[in-house]
């Protein structure tokens, strides 16, 4: 079927099977494999893209339920210069990086929480993260990192006013 | 301790870039032009005779171009070390449930699972070995297909002897004597594992695989291939994690997507599902842990006894040697008069066991640990106190009866954990009249832990270092990253040594074409056996950089003195490094240089049980403070405080990364993580039945280092990695006691074992055990 939607910011028409998976799309069909497979039954999240802004599995999404959405994955974060954002700068910095494997999906994590939540407590971290397993990390840096981030995302704001 | 530019700053990881942009490619994500998509068919069944295996029909399903047996390998495709008793594709029998049978290579996922359905094969089934107590009974089925070199289902057997305890047991006024069980750990990394095979023109195989050791997975296809050395090529990809998961797996793995690529003549791409890692591939053995342990009534510890009894599984692979770290270590990081371990492993048809982060410490430390909080409770001693009281400190005995030659720091760990955590107000506290469903507990463990191969073999690595035409600094190492941090520390030692910007310093990607082999990359061994390999590689380099300077400068080479990358003569006349490296090739230098080294020589008499089996040791303490819910079981971890004595720290953001995410996988470990087997059949397959913790399973953990030079290391670096999770299970445990006055002896202590409230649940039985999880949920 004929599928139009939006991703990382631009117009997009695929054709593809109504039931094929947005993660087998986006690795076979887009050549986008920044979004991993770790278990393709919704158990580990590191397949997560954002959803209209909300963190989903893409492993869980089909192609017949994207017509008209947005879909950002983790080639779609930083700038189109090549500058990282806040979060990946972040994320390099607090030694949050190990095998890297689950990363893009809590870089999108995070920056699904920043968005609705500028000011995230640890514990309203740990809640946003806990969607997506990584077996590295022991999660505390990647928590360091997405505070920071908020942080510095903040004082940028306040500079602009 | 002196400061340092790179070595022990906060630095970005060297590949860190790649990962967090998402263009780091993984094995499965390569898409090659006219890339053939491979698909393994495997035993339903944990123990068969394979009666019947024709192949051939795979051929006919459209889309099919390949698939292979064992018989199209040398030698039926046997391969395993240190006990060659394993197959890339079985032969003959199967010995667990996911043993490889047979393999297709297909124009699509689609077409190579059809091809799998078409093959014909038919098993007798055999009685099945499911409990390691019965594997040695006469009357036992056979599981090896010879008795070599063990007998019947004995894999292997280690000892250690360190005078006669048994007297003094006797003698001693207090004395425990107790049995402890681990079961399967699952390693769990988040990718699963997968090889690229492609074929050369000239008749070679390129292989892209995420195993932990290229050079050894090269060696294998050599073998299994019959293919000459020079024409085998191994690429390490990024790897998705490892925790030592993806050393034999990954040459089995290998092994079936280069035979096929060979036999169609396109390039195949084999990734495992997440079932099929969870069945196919080797997890942490299950071990039977039986400690005796006398104390005298003031709480010195006198001698101990332990007997160890590992479940190999279905293969060997490297339970022969993690039972020996477990063996070597069993007694834990105390002074003993005598201590003596006998340990057995035995093939069972419970998948199959190998190397996991802590490689039969976490068994050994997890064992004594709790044993030790047992008799201190019993002399009514502060269990902190009691190991302050008995731990390893500079110029004491081993349990080994070696001399441990280095400065230790244990009881330093202790007493900062012990500061940290408010052990001594929360000790009291939780000790005095809990009431109610929820109760605390605050527990203590602490460890030892032999750094590097120790008396398993010769330990050795190689680096190398070449300045290219636009001086950016390339480095080679034989050891390789899947996400420690390795990649980083050599970097980093390198920019230390040489004294030139970091930015110049380039890694490839381990290769078996460009790399020097360097032996596995295993035990924690990276930092201090590739970081001064590095080291001595560095040396070398300014050795032919000082020359060239000198000789400009009018000078003698140990005159040049350095500020950054600008070489001084005596007369404050200056050189840049681009004008030196000018100079240097000039002069028709060689501006690439080689740097091994390897670990002093010590001996283990394995027929004794004597002798040295490490040159050097980590320490450390960790304290860890629970909730537990008595009405639904469930355990909550409130804090860890984590003290490491590891020498220098070469990159912290490493480090610490290291030290969280080996007391997440402990945290795990003592909870929620288990493969119970079921008279062979597996009881969790997927990551929903499988727990990992999750970030909200995770409490915040107080992580420190003790950082103080180590002479033989890297600019004072020891190792860390796994030793930082091997005494968070029983700190947890322990911890569990104080707040519920219960010992089960067992992990994980799941809610259904809570509730079962019984001691020894260590036998369940499948349905309880689907019980348990039920009540997670």
């Amino acid at each position: 079927m004929k599928i139009k939607f939006t991703l990382n910011g631009r117009p997009t028409q695929v054709d593809a099977p109504p039931s094929m998976s947005l993660l087998t799309l986006l690795r076979e069909q887009l050549g986008l494999t920044g979004t991993k497979c770790g278990c393709d039954t919704g158990d580990c999240g590191v397949c997560s893209v954002l959803f209209d802004g909300e963190l989903a599995y893409s492993c869980l999404l089909a192609v017949s339920g994207l017509e008209g959405h947005e879909v950002t994955t983790i080639e779609g974060i930083a700038g189109p210069d090549g500058s990282l954002s806040d979060l990946q700068e972040s994320f390099l910095h607090n030694g949050a990086v190990q095998c890297g494997y689950c990363i893009p999906s809590m870089i999108l994590a995070g920056e699904a929480l920043l968005r609705r939540v500028p000011d995230p407590s640890r514990d309203e971290i740990r809640a946003a993260i806990s969607h997506v397993l990584c077996r590295c990390t022991g999660y505390q840096q990647i928590i360091d990192s997405v505070q920071e981030a908020a942080r510095r995302k903040r004082k940028d704001m306040e500079s602009a006013l | 301790m002196t400061e340092l530019k790179y070595v022990g700053r906060r630095s970005r990881p060297e590949d860190g870039l790649e990962k967090v942009t998402g263009k780091a490619r993984y094995v499965g994500d390569y898409y090659l032009p006219g890339m053939l998509y491979a698909r393994v068919l495997r035993s339903p069944l944990p123990h068969a005779r394979i009666v019947k295996l024709d192949a051939g029909p795979a051929l006919q399903v459209p889309g099919v171009l390949a698939v292979i047996t064992a018989a199209d390998f040398v030698n039926h495709s046997n391969l395993g070390w240190p006990l060659k008793d394993a197959y890339a594709l079985a032969w003959q029998k199967v010995r667990h449930v996911g043993d490889p049978v047979a393999a297709v290579a297909a124009e699509s996922e689609k077409s190579a699972r059809a091809g799998l359905q078409a093959i014909l094969v038919e098993y007798e089934a055999l009685p099945v070995v499911g409990d390691i107590h019965h594997a040695l009974d006469p009357d036992a089925p056979i599981i090896p297909d010879t008795k070599e070199p063990g007998t019947g289902n004995l894999t292997n057997t280690h000892l250690v002897r360190f005078g006669d305890p048994d007297p003094i047991l006797e003698n001693s006024e207090v004395v425990l004597e107790e049995t402890y069980f681990f079961k399967h750990q699952e390693h769990a990394y988040l990718e699963t594992e997968g090889a690229l095979a492609i074929p050369e023109p000239d008749g070679g195989l390129t292989v892209y695989a995420n195993d932990q050791s290229p050079f050894i997975n090269r060696d294998n296809l050599v073998m299994l291939l019959g293919l000459p050395t020079e024409k085998v090529r191994v690429i390490q990809a990024y790897v998705g994690g490892s925790f030592g998961g993806k050393d034999d797996i990954g040459y089995q793995t290998s092994a079936q997507a280069g035979a096929l690529a060979l036999k169609a003549g396109r390039p195949v791409r084999l990734v495992l599902t997440r079932t099929e890692s969870f069945l196919a591939s080797y997890r942490r053995e299950a071990m039977e842990v039986k400690i005796k342990l006398g104390a005298s009534k003031d709480g010195e510890l006198t001698a101990a006894r332990v007997n160890l009894l590992a479940d190999s599984g279905g293969y060997a692979s490297m339970t022969p040697l993690s039972s020996w770290r477990a063996s070597v270590h069993a007694a834990g990081a105390y002074r003993y008069r005598a201590v003596h371990v006998d340990t057995k492993s035995v093939y069972t048809n419970n998948g199959y066991s190998g190397a996991m982060r802590g490689f039969g410490n976490t068994q050994g430390i997890g064992g004594i640990e709790q044993a030790v909080d047992e008799l201190a409770f019993r002399l009514n001693m502060d269990p902190l106190d009691f190991r302050l009281k008995n731990c390893l400190t500079t110029g004491d005995i081993a349990m080994t009866g070696n001399p441990v030659n280095q400065s230790v720091h244990l009881a330093e760990c202790l007493r900062l954990v012990r500061q940290r955590s408010d052990w001594d107000r929360k000790r009291a506290q939780y000790a005095s009249g809990q009431k109610g469903r929820m109760r605390r507990g605050i527990g203590v463990a602490c460890y030892f832990h032999g750094s590097s191969l120790g008396g398993e073999g010769a330990d050795y690595a190689t680096t190398t270092l070449k300045i290219e035409e636009d001086d950016s600094i390339t480095l080679t190492s034989g050891l390789t990253d899947y996400g420690q941090g390795s990649r980083t520390v050599f970097m980093l030692i390198a920019a230390e040594e040489l004294g030139v910007d970091v930015e110049r310093i380039r890694i490839m990607r381990p290769d078996t074409q460009t790399g020097i082999e360097s032996g596995p990359t295993v035990a924690s061994r990276s930092t201090m056996i590739g970081g001064n390999a590095t080291r001595v590689a560095a040396q070398r380099l300014n050795q032919v950089l000082y020359w060239a300077a000198a000789r400009t400068l009018k000078c003698q080479p140990n005159q040049i003195t350095r500020h950054g990358e600008l070489f001084y003569a005596p007369d404050e006349e200056s050189l840049t490094f681009t004008e030196v490296t000018s100079l240097a090739r000039q002069m028709g230098l060689s501006l690439y240089v080689q740097g091994k080294w390897q670990m002093p020589i010590f001996t283990w008499d394995f027929e004794r049980g004597t002798g040295v089996p490490y040159h050097c040791y980590t320490f450390g303490a960790q304290v860890a403070e629970v909730e537990v819910n008595l009405e639904s079981g469930t355990t909550k971890v409130l804090g860890v405080w984590a003290a490491h004595d590891g020498g220098r720290i070469v990159f912290p953001g490493g480090a610490f990364g290291q030290m969280y995410g080996g007391v997440a996988m402990g945290i795990g470990y003592a909870l929620t993580e288990h493969i119970s087997y079921h008279e062979g059949y597996p009881q969790a397959l997927n990551l929903h039945d499988y727990h990992i913790p999750r970030a909200t399973d995770i409490p915040p953990i107080d992580g420190n280092f003790i950082q103080y030079d180590y002479e033989d290391g890297p600019f004072g670096a020891l190792n860390l990695a796994e030793p930082m999770m091997i005494s968070t299970a029983p700190a947890i445990a322990n911890a569990v006691f104080q707040a519920t006055g219960k010992r089960w002896r067992t992990f994980p202590l799941t809610a259904q074992v809570i509730l079962s409230g019984r001691d020894d649940p260590a036998r369940d039985t499948a349905a309880a055990c689907r019980k348990g999880l039920g009540l997670l949920a």
